[in-house]
């Protein structure tokens, strides 16, 4: 008997229908076969769905069983389609009756017939949503992530007893009560407080502005100064994701199975520190069936790149497209693949080897080939697409004494409510526009309607890029940072002192 | 020791499989066919066919059924012994335009007696 049961595949983020034919025969010689372009994963789903039918006690069949997942020139990967299989199997030997309804199965099953989370449920459900299929059976541990999209029934499966009885009549699985987005996205406490970074008010200031606007920042000073601390503080002052944002993480989250089991939405903005060993593939995305990198992982969050000079040379120009186009597009063998990377480049980095070139205190002990050599890392187009250049000094250890009293720093609660005013203000002004939430997001076109500048700003700016030679990027970007410092100032209009501020940061000092 | 009567055991089957197939109107070709590749428990006549035959036997069902004995490399071993049967026995075979594989698979109860015999045909 044939029984055909709905699914889905994926290739990146893009999903597509998948049809798990399942066909027991009378005939023939007793065996266990999947087609359709399996992977390996695939391919052990026969041991998983054989096992957990029996031991749900219920009998496996000892007849041809063909398993066909359509269409088959897609690639299928991942542990997902042991639940259909398995529905497939028990339906064509008449252990449960399907409904007439269209329903998508999703899961992966454990030896003992229970669901284990699965990676990728709420891109089903989205799927679902878009096809207007109403029912989705997924494993209860992932089925949060699922109850966020609006007009689906979402059914969390325990096991397939608890299914069998189902279909049955016999007991209902209740299906979850949806959940509405903007409860989830409450406030959550940081970890790490900016009151705890002493002195380094100016970098304070451009992380402030930075984090107001997503802009890139580059940090640059002597170790033990606090750039660490300071990049790692700035989790705590990033603005809450808005409800749209938070769709379009979760979506990377799932895919990359980032979700912990019975979590729902990606709440907080992610804060990404992969170490400079990180290969290309890690950080840009890749492998033969494209899997996201670091820099999509921090999608509208923070990429921060401690020692940046020690990454490889080839990861560090690589940024180049994703950090101007905010996306990157992976071709490999399967296919093409393009995922979101709107990304803020939070980067820090020593002066020199030894650390202390320009430090009042200690001498530099590099050769000037050496100096060369490691500033070479930082290319010049890498640096031209960083709006936020900052010197961050050494700090006086006199004045850190355990014993002396504390001029304690603003906290990073009073900070990230005048960021989130910021970005309010421009999510009001980008309302209309799509894939745009931050002033950094803007395409250039965009300027001149949302960033007007006062004439005495105008001729300021005139004047700097003829002074410092500035490239056509640095120009829109100083513009959009001047933005951001007005929004942060609650001015409509970009004056003369904002755009004074932004080119403190835009030129970078030289040696 | 134990593998002799473990091949006693197998003899027995082949007899039994060679008994059922005649009466299905199989004729006999060879039985216990060996050479350097391997060997073939049973070739037989099924009107036009030359089959060859795996015949697997197993007392109780405490380990498997006799179905999942007969795996994909076992099916490959039998298919290349064949294949050099029909190059080797150009003679015999010469009147033959199709060629099969079949299983046979007999489970029988601890007191030796038949619980079932099950022939399956063109397993390749």
């Amino acid at each position: 008997m044939l029984i055909k049961i709905l699914s889905m595949a994926n290739i990146g983020l893009k999903t597509e229908n998948v049809e798990v034919e399942v066909n027991v025969a009378d005939k023939g010689f007793p065996g266990f076969g999947i087609v359709g372009l399996a992977g390996k994963s695939v391919e052990e789903t026969k041991e998983r769905v054989k096992t957990a039918i029996i031991n749900s006690d219920i009998e496996f069949p000892t007849a041809k069983i063909t398993v066909n997942l359509a269409p088959a020139d897609v690639a299928k990967d991942g542990s997902a389609y042991d639940l259909p299989v398995a529905i497939g199997i028990m339906a064509a030997i008449g252990e449960l009756n399907l409904p007439k309804d269209k329903a998508y199965f999703y899961g992966e099953l454990s030896l003992d017939g229970s669901l284990h989370h699965t990676r990728g449920v709420f891109l089903l459900a989205l799927l679902a949503k878009e096809e207007g299929v109403k029912n989705i059976f997924v494993p209860r541990m992932s089925a949060n992530e699922a109850s966020v999209i609006e007009n689906i029934n979402v059914y969390p499966v325990d096991n397939l007893k608890s299914l069998v009885r189902h279909f049955n009549g016999e007991k209902f699985i209740e299906p979850l009560k949806p959940v509405n987005v903007a409860e989830i996205l409450s406030d959550i406490t940081p970890e790490f407080d900016f009151s705890e970074v002493l002195g380094q008010q100016q970098a304070k200031r451009a992380l402030e502005i930075a984090a107001a606007g997503g802009h890139n920042i580059f940090m640059m000073g002597p170790p033990g100064s606090g750039k660490t601390m300071l990049a790692r503080a700035m989790a705590g002052i990033l603005p809450n994701l808005t409800e749209k944002e938070s769709l379009e993480v979760t979506k990377i989250y799932s895919l990359t199975g980032n979700i912990p089991p019975g979590g729902s939405l990606v709440r907080q903005r992610p804060f990404r520190g992969p170490h400079h060993t990180t290969s290309q593939i890690g950080l840009i995305g890749g492998s033969s069936n494209p899997k996201p990198g670091e820099i999509s992982l921090a999608h509208r969050g923070v990429l921060f790149l401690d020692e940046f000079p020690e990454f490889g040379r080839n990861s560090i120009e690589a940024l180049r497209q994703p950090l101007e186009d905010g996306y990157v597009c992976i071709s490999r063998a399967l296919g093409s693949v393009t995922f979101p990377a709107q990304f803020m480049l939070v980067a820090a980095s020593n002066p020199c080897p030894c650390g202390h070139l320009g430090d009042p205190k200690k001498e530099c002990k590099c050769s000037g080939y050496q100096i060369l050599n490691y500033q070479k890392k930082m290319s010049g187009p890498i640096m031209d697409r960083i709006d936020l250049h900052l010197t961050v000094p050494a700090v006086d250890v006199n004045n850190l004494m355990i014993d002396k009293e504390k001029v304690s720093g603003e906290k990073s609660i009073d900070i990230k409510k005048r960021i989130n005013e910021a970005r309010k203000i421009q999510s009001e002004r980008f309302k209309k526009l799509v894939h745009i939430h931050s002033n950094s997001d803007m395409k250039n076109s965009h300027l001149k309607e949302f960033a007007k500048l006062s004439d005495e700003a105008n001729l300021l700016l005139k004047q700097a890029v003829n002074k410092f030679s500035l490239s056509a990027r640095s120009y829109f970007r100083l513009i959009k940072v001047s933005r951001t410092i007005a929004d942060l100032d609650k001015s409509d209009i970009i004056k003369k002192f904002h755009v004074a501020e932004a080119l403190q940061y835009r030129v970078r000092g030289e040696n | 020791m134990y593998k002799k009567e473990n091949y006693n055991k197998g003899k027995g089957g082949e007899e039994m499989a060679r008994e059922f197939l005649l009466k299905k109107g199989f004729e006999l070709v060879e039985s216990n066919y060996e050479n350097v590749i391997g060997e073939i428990d049973l070739i037989m006549i099924d009107k036009d066919f030359l089959v060859f035959i795996e015949v697997k036997l197993k007392i109780g069902d405490r380990f498997g059924i006799p179905e999942d004995m007969i795996d994909k490399r076992k099916l490959s071993k039998v298919k290349r012994v064949a294949e050099s049967y029909l190059v080797l026995e150009k003679k015999k075979v010469k009147k033959f335009k199709k060629y099969r594989i079949d299983a046979v698979c007999i489970v029988l109860n601890q007191d030796q007696t038949i619980q079932r015999i099950t022939h399956y045909e063109n397993i390749y």
